[in-house]
C-alpha cells in the first residue's frame, strides 16, 4: 500500500502519460526530424569530402565571422540591454510604455527590413554612415555591419529575460546592504549583480543562438565578400543556389554541432550560477 | 548616552504615518515598538534607520548625534528585515562577513579578522556547523538569526528589529524570542523592535511604546502598561477584554442594578464602559451577598491549559467571556443554559466612547 503512495504521485490533474507522449511526438516532428535529415543528407558525403567542405578558407572564414560576431553582438547586448531593462524597471518617466514597446521591434519586424532599412541608414551616404565615414568608419559592408546588425536583432532577448527578474527583486535585499554599509556601486555588484547573473546567461544564450542563425538582416549590410564577410548560412544559401545540398547540409551540421555545444555551455553556467537561487 | 527621536511627522501623499511621534531609547535599553498593522511603527523603525526620510521638522540623534540626514549606510544601525533579506547567492559566513568586506579599505579589518569575527558571531547565534550553507538550505528561525548576526557584525549603534519573528511558526516565535532576551542580556546593545504581538512585546522588552494611527499612545514598562493602561485602546489591545455598559459614579460603577468598585477614578453619573479582563471575573453557583450579576451559560470549552465560558448577562443580553482555572471548572461544572452569579475584579472605567 505504501509503496503504492509513494511509487506513484497522484496529482490533481490527470494526463502525465499523455502530455509526455505528445510533448515527445511533437519534438520528433518538429525538431529532430529535420535535424536528422540534415545528418543523413550529409553522411551522401564521404569523409573527404565533408572535411574539404568544412574545413575550406572560406567556411572557416564565415565560422569566424559568424561566432565571433554573434558573440561579439551578444555581450554588447548584455551590456546596454541590462542599462535598458534597468532604466525600464526601476524609474518612472514619460514615455516609458512607447519605449518598452519600442524594445520589442526586433523581434516583430521581418528581418529583410531590419537589413534593408540597416544597410540604408549605415551606406555611405545614408543618414548614419555619411557621418561614420567622415570618421573614417565605414559600417555598410565590412564585418562591423554584420555586428551592427546582429546586435539590434538580439537586444530584445537580454532586456525581456533581465525585465521580470529585476521587477522581482526583493527591495529589502539593497535596504539590508545599505544599512550594512554598502555604497551603491558595492550593492550593484556584489548584491544585484550577482543575482541577475543567471537571467543575463540566459539572455545571453538566446541572444547569441538567435544571432548564429540570422540570414535576412545581415545579407544587405555585409556586402557578402568571400572571406570578409560572409556568414555561415549565406555560405550555405550559395551552395543551395548551386543545388549542392549534401555541400550546404555539410556546412549545416558544422554549425550546428558549435551551436549545440556552445549553448550547452552557457546552459551549464547558467545552472551553475542559479544554484542557490530558489525563492526565499 | 541613547537613541533619541523628536517631532517625526511623516506624510504619505493621502495618509499620515507618523503624526509627531517623540521617542527616547536609552543606552542598552530593549524597547518593542507595539501596534495594529497601519499604526506607523514600521515606518518609524525605517526612519530611524535612514531608510526612510521624515518630513521637515524631525531629529534624530544617536547618542546625542544628529543624523537626520545621514542615509542608511553611514548610521551604523543594524536592521533585520521580517521575511530576513538574506543575500541568497552568498554562504552564511559570507553573509555575516559582508557589512566587513564592504567597508573601504582604510577602515576594513584583515582578512584573518574578518574570519574571527564571523566565527565568533556563528557561536553567538549556534550555528557555527552551517557556516558553508545558503540560506536556502537554512529554516526560518535559521535564517533570522543569521541575519541578526548579519546586522552585529558591522557592531552598529542601534539595532532594529523590524517584525523579526513574524514569518515564524508560534514554537519557534517563542524559542527565539527567549534567545534574543538571552542575546540581549549578553551583550546590551541598544534595541528596537516591532511586532504586532502583546505577548511578545510584554515578554521580550524592557519598555513598550504602543502606536495607534501614528501617534505613541502610552509607553512604559510592561508591567506598567499591562496594570495602568492609559486608554482603552491599550487595554484592549494588551489583551482579551469585556465591556459591560453602565455609568460612572464616585470610585464605583453601576451595571444594571450592581455597584462595581473601579481601579481608575472617573467623575461620576457619565455614561461609561467597564473593562473586565476574562480571568478577572468569579463565577459562583449563589449570590454570596456582595456585588454580582445574573448570568446565563452559553458554552463551555475546557481544552488548554484553562477553561473558557461564554455567558450572557440576565438582564441585558450582553455576552461575555470567563477564563476559569481547570479546578474551578471541576469544581463548579457549568453546564449551558444554567444559571450563575459573576464577580467583577480589577474593574476600569473608560467614558462611553471607544468602541472596539
Amino acid at each position: 500500500m505504501n509503496s503504492m503512495l509513494f511509487s506513484r504521485q497522484r496529482t490533481v490533474l490527470p494526463g502525465f502519460k499523455l502530455t509526455l507522449g505528445f510533448t515527445i511526438f511533437y519534438l520528433c516532428l518538429i525538431v529532430l526530424i529535420p535535424l536528422s535529415a540534415i545528418f543523413t543528407k550529409t553522411s551522401t558525403l564521404t569523409w573527404a569530402q565533408f572535411h574539404e567542405v568544412a574545413t575550406s578558407p572560406v567556411a572557416m572564414a564565415s565560422y569566424r565571422l559568424t561566432f565571433g560576431a554573434s558573440f561579439g553582438a551578444a555581450l554588447v547586448n548584455a551590456v546596454f540591454g541590462l542599462i535598458v531593462a534597468w532604466v525600464l524597471v526601476r524609474y518612472n518617466f514619460f514615455g516609458k510604455r512607447l519605449l518598452d514597446a519600442l524594445v520589442d521591434l526586433p523581434f516583430a519586424l521581418p528581418t529583410a527590413v531590419a537589413g534593408i532599412t540597416l544597410a540604408r541608414l549605415y551606406a555611405e551616404n545614408g543618414w548614419i554612415g555619411h557621418l561614420l565615414s567622415r570618421a573614417g568608419i565605414k559600417v555598410a559592408n565590412t564585418q562591423m555591419g554584420i555586428f551592427v546588425a546582429l546586435t539590434f536583432i538580439g537586444l530584445p532577448f537580454i532586456v525581456r529575460t533581465i525585465q521580470p527578474v529585476l521587477e522581482d527583486l526583493d527591495a529589502e535585499v539593497e535596504e539590508a546592504a545599505a544599512s550594512l554599509g554598502a555604497n551603491r556601486w558595492q550593492i550593484f555588484w556584489r548584491v544585484i549583480f550577482p543575482m541577475l547573473t543567471p537571467a543575463l546567461l540566459t539572455g545571453i544564450a538566446m541572444a547569441f543562438a538567435r544571432a548564429l542563425g540570422e540570414y535576412g538582416s545581415v545579407i544587405f549590410i555585409a556586402g557578402n565578400i568571400p572571406l570578409k564577410t560572409v556568414i555561415t548560412p549565406v555560405l550555405i544559401m550559395g551552395e543551395l543556389d548551386m543545388f549542392s545540398y549534401a555541400k550546404a547540409t555539410a556546412l549545416a551540421v558544422v554549425l550546428l554541432v558549435i551551436s549545440f555545444v556552445l549553448l550547452l555551455v552557457i546552459n551549464l553556467l547558467q545552472w551553475w550560477s542559479s544554484r542557490h537561487h530558489e525563492h526565499l | 548616552m541613547s537613541v533619541e527621536v523628536k517631532n517625526v511627522t511623516k506624510k504619505f501623499s493621502h495618509f499620515t504615518a507618523l503624526d509627531n511621534v517623540s521617542l527616547k531609547v536609552e543606552s542598552g535599553e530593549l524597547v518593542a515598538l507595539l501596534g495594529p498593522s497601519g499604526s506607523g511603527k514600521t515606518t518609524l523603525l525605517r526612519i530611524i534607520a535612514g531608510l526612510e526620510f521624515p518630513d521637515p521638522g524631525a531629529q534624530i540623534l544617536y547618542y546625542g548625534e544628529d543624523v537626520t540626514m545621514i542615509p542608511a549606510s553611514q548610521r551604523k544601525a543594524g536592521f533585520a528585515f521580517q521575511h530576513y533579506a538574506l543575500f541568497r547567492h552568498m554562504s552564511v559566513f559570507e553573509n555575516i562577513a559582508f557589512g566587513l568586506r564592504v567597508r573601504p579599505r582604510a577602515t576594513r579589518p584583515p582578512e584573518a579578522e574578518i574570519r574571527a569575527r564571523v566565527d565568533k558571531l556563528l557561536k553567538l547565534i549556534q550555528l557555527e556547523p552551517m557556516a558553508g550553507r545558503f540560506p536556502s538550505q537554512l529554516s526560518g528561525g535559521q535564517r533570522q538569526r543569521v541575519a541578526l548576526a548579519r546586522a552585529l557584525a558591522v557592531e552598529p549603534k542601534v539595532l532594529l528589529l523590524d517584525e523579526p519573528f513574524g514569518a515564524l511558526d508560534a514554537k519557534v516565535r517563542k524559542e527565539l524570542r527567549r534567545w534574543l532576551r538571552q542575546l540581549h542580556d549578553e551583550i546590551h546593545i541598544t534595541t528596537l523592535f516591532v511586532t504586532h504581538d502583546q505577548e511578545e512585546a510584554l515578554e521580550v522588552s524592557d519598555r513598550v511604546a504602543i502606536l495607534r494611527a501614528g501617534r505613541v499612545e502610552q509607553i512604559g514598562t510592561p508591567e506598567e502598561i499591562y496594570d495602568h493602561p492609559a486608554s482603552p485602546f491599550v487595554y484592549d489591545f494588551l489583551g482579551n477584554v469585556n465591556l459591560f455598559h453602565g455609568r460612572a459614579l464616585e470610585g464605583s460603577v453601576a451595571i444594571g442594578a450592581t455597584e462595581f468598585v473601579v481601579r481608575n477614578q472617573k467623575e461620576a453619573t457619565a455614561p461609561a464602559v467597564a473593562f473586565v479582563r476574562p480571568h478577572d471575573i468569579r463565577v459562583m453557583r449563589q449570590a454570596n451577598g456582595s456585588a454580582s450579576l445574573p448570568a446565563k451559560v452559553v458554552r463551555s470549552n475546557a481544552a488548554g491549559p484553562v477553561a473558557n465560558l461564554d455567558l450572557v448577562r440576565q438582564d441585558s443580553g450582553e455576552a461575555f467571556t470567563v477564563q476559569l482555572s481547570k479546578e474551578e471548572f471541576q469544581q463548579l461544572q457549568p453546564k449551558p443554559g444554567e444559571e450563575v452569579f459573576v464577580q467583577l475584579r480589577n474593574v476600569r472605567v473608560f467614558s462611553d466612547d471607544y468602541s472596539i
